[in-house]
């Protein structure tokens, strides 16, 4: 049995009348490359979301390395904490999660790349990177630099060090992004839709960044509309729609042998865009 | 000459009572502009609200009035004798951290929702993202109005004449009254022009350096 860094078990999220998740499970092994299709509002942002406490869910339960982070379970019981559901002030509930303090410290082995990057503006790509390892993981500082510099060789832009994101086209603050997640050393990568806003002649630096994580095995969530990406690096993908995950297999089952009408409809509209 | 070398004397003194209160007005009602922002996007109701009345009724009423009447409080209600210039700096620092926290609080809101998905997702605490992600971007969005309500704090001291406090306008007046001549007035505009030349001058410098990240079009 292979090592499972995370085991997301029948998720659901209700943002207000809206099932975003509806029962959903998924389980990513150690260096492992998922991906994750399907159309826009389908809830696979919100199921990576959900990962990192981004999104809290409004039931089932998270594990992230053996750990559990939350859980509506009642017979789960974590860290001293009975599983449950607490009612919310707007009438909603959610599942019960780990105190602040060590959610914290749980989901610093996560590390995020957004869809618009989120990179600080006010810091140079150097401190972006290093910031977090300093503060939160508190690395000596000249510890964290010779790491950082490594990561932006890593990326290809150890030439930046010193620039402000402002001065970066959308492909360099990706990668930025990239090496501020990896600063962190987690144990699972989660990509957000990472190259949705960059011009489509420049997604190719970010995605060999990210095929050259997959080849170091580095264990990763991919939400994604490059299907080429999916086809080539991922080892499993998953399709969901309207909050279900649908179909998951091989890239090879899930391009070339589509089980479902809506996995072969939604292939074949992707297909026509591209 | 002659009579200027007379009166320039009683009016540096009135402009140095007028600096330091300028001074002490912004040291101590910049800083605490942020916690009065913060409260009013408090999500506890009491702080929200409590924050949201300081404020509508600092910014609704004239400075004037609000200087006489802790003049006339201290003494009357709580039985404390404080000298004008206390008075002018209490009063003054109220008003303006109303001021300044409508602004901060403007500053707040336009920092977008990424910035903070970022912080929560690297593991920042709450204190670490407000002071080292959120306070410095706020800042260089905030500059050019707080730099506004600075040079009107420098012509709004003038106003703590009204408490006698002995400032550059307060000492001006009493020259022009005795001696029947308009010099002093000019004198005393001369000194304040200078006052916000050089004011302006710092905090141009200011939004220069906190701009350095901005992009470059």
């Amino acid at each position: 049995m292979a090592n499972k860094i995370l085991e997301m078990k029948n998720i659901y999220k209700t943002f207000e009348n809206c099932e975003a998740l509806n029962d959903v499970s998924l389980y990513v092994e150690k260096g492992e490359t998922v991906a994750i299709i399907g159309a826009s509002g389908s809830g696979k942002s919100t199921l990576l979301r959900s990962v990192n406490g981004l999104v809290r869910i409004t039931k089932g339960e998270i594990v992230l390395d053996g750990e559990v982070i939350a859980s509506s379970n009642e017979d789960t019981e974590f860290k001293g904490i009975k599983g449950g559901a607490i009612k919310q002030k707007n009438g909603s509930t959610e599942a019960k999660y780990l105190p602040d303090n060590l959610f914290k410290e749980a989901i610093c082995e996560t590390g995020m790349v957004f869809q618009h990057f989120n990179l600080f503006p006010h810091m140079t790509c150097l401190e972006n990177i290093t910031y977090a390892p300093i503060k939160v993981k508190k690395i000596p500082k000249e510890k964290a630099i010779e790491r950082g510099l490594s990561l932006l060789e890593m990326v290809g832009l150890k030439n930046k060090r010193e620039e402000y994101p402002a001065k970066l086209s959308g492909g360099q603050k990706q990668r930025i992004a990239i090496a501020r997640a990896l600063a962190m050393e987690p144990d699972i990568m989660l990509f957000d839709e990472p190259t949705s806003a960059l011009d489509p002649e420049i997604t190719g630096e970010v995605l060999s960044v990210m095929k050259k994580l997959a080849d170091r095995d580095t264990t990763m969530i991919v939400v994604t509309h490059e299907m080429g990406f999916a086809k080539e690096v991922a080892d499993r993908v998953i399709y969901m729609d309207s909050g279900r995950i649908i179909e998951e297999g091989s890239p090879e089952e899930i391009f070339y042998n589509p089980k479902t009408d809506r996995l072969k409809a939604f292939l074949s509209a992707m297909i026509k865009t591209n | 000459m002659n009579y200027f070398s007379i009166i320039l004397p009683s009016l540096l003194r009135g402009t140095v009572i007028s600096i330091s209160l300028f001074a002490l007005t912004l040291i101590l009602s910049l800083p605490l502009g942020i916690p009065i922002a913060l409260g009013e996007n408090s999500r506890i109701p009491l702080i929200r609200w409590i924050c949201k009345a300081y404020v509508y009724i600092f910014r609704g009423t004239p400075l004037m009035l609000q200087l006489f009447f802790f003049y006339f409080f201290f003494p009357i209600y709580l039985n404390i004798r404080w000298e004008a210039f206390p008075t002018a700096v209490f009063t003054f620092v109220l008003n303006y951290a109303a001021y300044f926290a409508e602004i901060y609080r403007g500053g707040i809101k336009s920092i977008e929702v990424g910035q903070y998905e970022a912080a929560k997702s690297l593991g920042l605490s709450k204190v670490q993202t407000f002071k080292d992600i959120v306070l410095p971007q706020m800042t260089r969005i905030v500059l050019p109005p707080v730099s506004n309500e600075v040079i009107t704090l420098v012509k709004d001291t003038a106003l703590a004449s009204v408490i006698a406090l002995a400032d550059l306008m307060k000492v001006a007046q009493g020259i022009v009254n005795r001696d029947g001549t308009l010099y002093a007035y000019l004198i005393a505009a001369g000194i304040y022009l200078i006052f916000t030349f050089i004011a302006t001058l710092i905090l141009n410098n200011m939004e220069k350096r906190y701009s350095r990240y901005e992009e470059v079009m």
